[in-house]
């Protein structure tokens, strides 16, 4: 036994000290009563009687003091918080770590999800410690860390509070030197395990087919063509999966398929009929026990014709172009007569700058003079492509590798984004505000035009202009959209928190689903999805085993004060309920 | 009547008591002619047996009836009516001055109501009051007139010292005694025993009768808590703590010393009567010592 408040010298003072008082105001207590009696023969004679033939009556005049010297050490004593290790435990610290992993969502053989066994067994541990023990409990998202705390009913609430989540997860940082750290887990998502952590598995195979990919990508021999891409991948037994791609407009597109356990469905699905908006695909097999990934989400950008305004003196290559393209509606002036319209979509600049920045985006073609764009310092001759950037949206497959030109205007490029360059000069420029295109060079003086990538960069350069693009691809958790100042909503219109941050808005995206974040007349579409093997492969676990390593569970639940001071309190009734009947004296 | 007397009985009592008459079971030789029937043969009223005519027979009790029958001198005899000695032994230790009224108030009324009785019908009366020996004594009383005497002995008499009635018993007894009615008026609360002081008066061939006097205080002790009980003959006390099974255990005991007083008697045929001091007074004269043939 030890004790928390008082050290053992002051302990035993007290104990003496408080058993010396009682025992003298036991004999200080007041005198009888003095009656007097005719005779005292009977009374006499039945007093030994008693006192003879009853231990009882022997022991009573003893009981009330050892009674009374109880109650009082009871209480003293309770002052000092004893503690008894085999009945309280020692005084401990337990960090109980929550895995709130995607897969703990899994259901199990009995209907219940990995996540709740977890939580029946963190219940556990927490009924398991002792009265002193502190607890603390955390998860893997980052969302919940509590500090260390004896009261069971607080831990309990948060753990009720805890909930899976669909982003990556992370083992806390925990320290396992002055504390017992247990981690309840599927052993699936997390595997990077500090060594001292005890694990608690709640692993239980189970059966799973999930969407391992998705996305829309544009098909490059088709203007607005868009094709869907769909990975499914049978993690259990072999199962009949039937595939669904579904459009807001009522489009849809049905397979059913037969995966062999461990067997992907890889396949692209043609969009042409889809009109656009969110694309919904979804997978349905039996006992399908991870329902978080049999969903995914895409945006097909919406197809409508671009209102173009070409300003030439002639140019028949590129007014044929853009003639053949279904989703061009063309308009033909001479620099003469150019006035800015306000039905106009993008205009299309060749060799000619108006002297005033037009308010829709512009390819300029050539480098004519004019304030709102860059002057020329001179001209370069035969200049060579020897840089150019495939990451952005003009120059998706689009190759200028070989193109040939004859002489380019020489540039400052300086808070401009090069896409393309020689050593000498910027060839291809890009302007994100005012959004502008300008290619250095004129087309007479180039053979771009004739190249097979010329039309396909005619078509980004509109697209990127006007039309929507296709949505970003994000995994759950904390989302960054490239756009300041965003709001952020669901595809039904739900408003989700965000927040800014040097210039990009974050929000907090818990589950699949397809996002648009919106600022003034731009608009991104996020398209969240699990769509990741190492969730959807529930049955690749690090434990071998569901063994739980549970903690030690002690008789009493609360300090050892308490059940004296209850103790005491039960000793003063049965001492007061035996005093007033004369049982005891 | 003198105020010893009202503080006593009334006259409306007094005249009830004068229907009565005591009991003795033995027949015993008085002194005196009186009312009381003895073994002798004299010259009482009631016929008794016949007998031959002796010479020097008074000739006026011869059966001249019977001698014209039978032609022979038959003489018959009549029973010799005496006194009879009462001797009231009337327990005034420190003990009968307890209850509400006292036991030895209680005592006096009984003793001064049989002791009329006694004078009503020519008995020699006898008053000894005794505690730890014989405290007083009241010479032999014969005759209403003396009823006085009596009660102005009664209401003398006072409680004190402790109970020895043995010793009580054995002084009075061996002095020259006539043998007679003992009617013992007590608590029986006595250190020595009851047994061996009645012993003491059955062996003196006395008529026994006891009067068995409680109080309501002994009977059902209205005790509770912590007390210190002392004895008012020794005053020796005794720390207790009354628990009711302490209290049933009490009264368990005095109603087994009240029933080995009761079987004591009744094994040496002495007429008992229990009372308490509750009870009332008149109805234990006039109806309880009727009911246990002590008074007819």
């Amino acid at each position: 036994m030890t004790f928390l408040a008082l050290s053992p010298l002051q302990t035993v003072l007290l104990a003496l000290l408080t058993t010396g008082l009682v025992v003298a105001l036991y004999f200080l207590k007041l005198r009888h009563r003095r009656v007097l009696i005719s005779s005292s023969i009977l009374w006499l004679k039945v007093l030994d009687e008693r006192q003879a033939h009853s231990l009882w009556e022997k022991l009573r005049k003893i009981i009330s003091i050892i009674v009374a010297v109880t109650i009082t050490l009871l209480i003293a004593l309770s002052l000092a918080r004893p503690e008894i290790e085999s009945l309280t435990g020692k005084t401990e610290r337990i960090v109980i770590v929550l895995d709130t992993s995607p897969t703990m969502t899994t259901q199990t053989a009995d209907g219940r999800t990995r996540w709740q066994h977890a939580m029946d067994r963190a219940e556990n541990l927490l009924d398991g410690g002792g009265p002193t023990t502190e607890f603390r409990v955390v998860d893997t998202s980052g969302v919940t860390s509590s500090a260390f705390t004896t009261d069971r009913n607080e831990a309990r609430r948060l753990i009720e509070q805890m909930s899976p989540r669909s982003a990556e997860p992370q083992f806390p940082k925990v320290d396992g030197r002055d504390s017992r750290v247990y981690f309840v887990s599927d052993g699936v998502a997390l595997h990077g395990v500090p060594s001292f952590v005890r694990r608690v598995s709640v692993f239980e195979r189970a059966q799973n087919v999930g969407i391992t990919a998705f996305e829309i990508r544009s098909i490059p021999s088709t203007p607005l063509g868009y094709e869907a891409y769909l990975e499914v991948q049978n993690y259990g037994n072999p199962a009949e999966v039937a595939i669904t791609l579904s459009a807001p407009g009522g489009q849809r597109l049905s397979r059913s398929v037969r995966l062999a356990k461990g067997e992907i469905f890889k396949d692209a699905f043609d969009l042409s009929r889809f009109t656009g908006g969110g694309i919904r695909a979804t997978i349905q097999s039996k006992d399908d026990a991870l329902p978080l990934d049999d969903v995914a989400f895409a945006y097909l950008p919406i197809k409508r014709k671009t209102r173009t305004l070409l300003v030439t003196r002639g140019n028949n290559n590129l007014e044929t172009l853009l003639k053949l393209d279904n989703y061009v509606e063309l308009l033909k002036i001479d620099p003469a007569n150019y006035r800015e319209s306000s039905n106009i979509d993008a205009y299309i600049f060749d060799r000619f700058a108006p002297s005033t920045p037009p308010s829709r985006p512009a390819l300029i073609l050539g480098a004519p003079n004019a304030g709102w764009l860059r002057t020329s310092n001179g001209i370069v001759q035969k200049p060579e492509i020897t840089t150019w950037s495939e990451d952005h949206p003009i120059m998706q497959f689009v190759s200028v590798h070989d193109v040939s030109i004859e002489r380019a205007a020489q540039i400052d490029a300086t808070n401009l984004t090069v896409v393309a360059a020689s050593k000498q000069t910027p060839l291809i420029l890009v302007s994100e505000k005012p959004r502008w295109v300008m290619l250095t060079f004129d087309l007479d003086s180039s053979d771009f035009a004739f190249h097979v990538g010329f039309p396909v960069f005619i078509e980004n350069v509109l697209a990127w202009f006007s039309r929507e693009q296709l949505a970003l691809r994000r995994s759950p958790g904390v989302v960054e959209v490239p756009l300041a100042n965003a709001q952020v909503r669901t595809i039904d219109g739900k408003t989700v928190p965000a927040s800014q941050q040097l210039g990009k808005t974050i929000f907090e995206a818990a589950e699949p689903g397809l996002y648009v974040a919106t600022q003034g007349e731009n608009r991104v579409h996020v398209a969240v999805n699990l769509a990741n093997r190492s969730f959807s492969d529930v049955n690749q676990s690090v434990f071998k085993d569901d063994r739980a390593a549970a903690g030690q569970r002690y008789w009493l639940r609360r300090e050892l004060w308490f059940y004296m001071l209850l103790g005491a309190v039960v000793l003063i009734g049965v001492e007061w309920f035996t005093y007033h009947r004369r049982i005891t004296l | 009547m003198s105020t010893a007397t009202l503080s006593l009985f009334d006259d409306e009592f007094l005249k009830k008591l004068e229907y009565l008459n005591i009991i003795s079971k033995r027949l015993f030789a008085g002194q005196l002619r009186a009312e009381r029937r003895t073994r002798k043969r004299g010259t009482g009223l009631e016929f008794a047996d016949y007998r031959a005519y002796v010479a020097g027979d008074d000739f006026r009790h011869l059966d001249w009836k019977a001698y014209l029958r039978l032609n022979r001198l038959i003489l018959k005899l009549f029973e010799e009516e005496e006194d009879l000695p009462i001797y009231f032994f009337v327990d005034s230790s420190q003990s009968m001055n307890y209850g509400s009224p006292s036991k030895l108030d209680y005592a006096r009324r009984v003793a001064a109501a049989l002791a009329y009785i006694g004078l009503a019908n020519l008995d020699r009366v006898n008053i000894v009051s005794f505690g730890n020996g014989i405290k007083g004594e009241l010479p032999p009383q014969r005759g209403k007139g003396r009823i006085f005497k009596i009660f102005r002995f009664l209401t003398d008499m006072t409680a004190g010292g402790d109970t020895n009635a043995k010793e009580s018993f054995k002084t009075y007894c061996t002095e020259t005694r006539r043998r007679g009615l003992a009617v013992v008026i007590s608590d029986f609360f006595d250190q020595h025993g009851f047994q061996t002081a009645l012993d003491v008066l059955r062996h003196f061939r006395h008529d026994i009768f006891i009067l068995h006097i409680a109080s309501h205080e002994e009977i059902d002790p209205p005790l509770k808590g912590e007390l210190q009980l002392v004895d008012s003959e020794s005053q020796v006390g005794r720390e207790i703590t009354i628990t009711p099974s302490l209290l049933a255990a009490y009264r368990a005991e005095f109603a087994r010393y009240c029933e080995s007083l009761e079987s004591y008697c009744g094994k040496y045929q002495l007429g008992y009567v229990r009372t308490a001091t509750d009870f009332p007074f008149e109805e234990l004269v006039l109806k309880v010592f009727r009911q246990g043939r002590f008074l007819k």
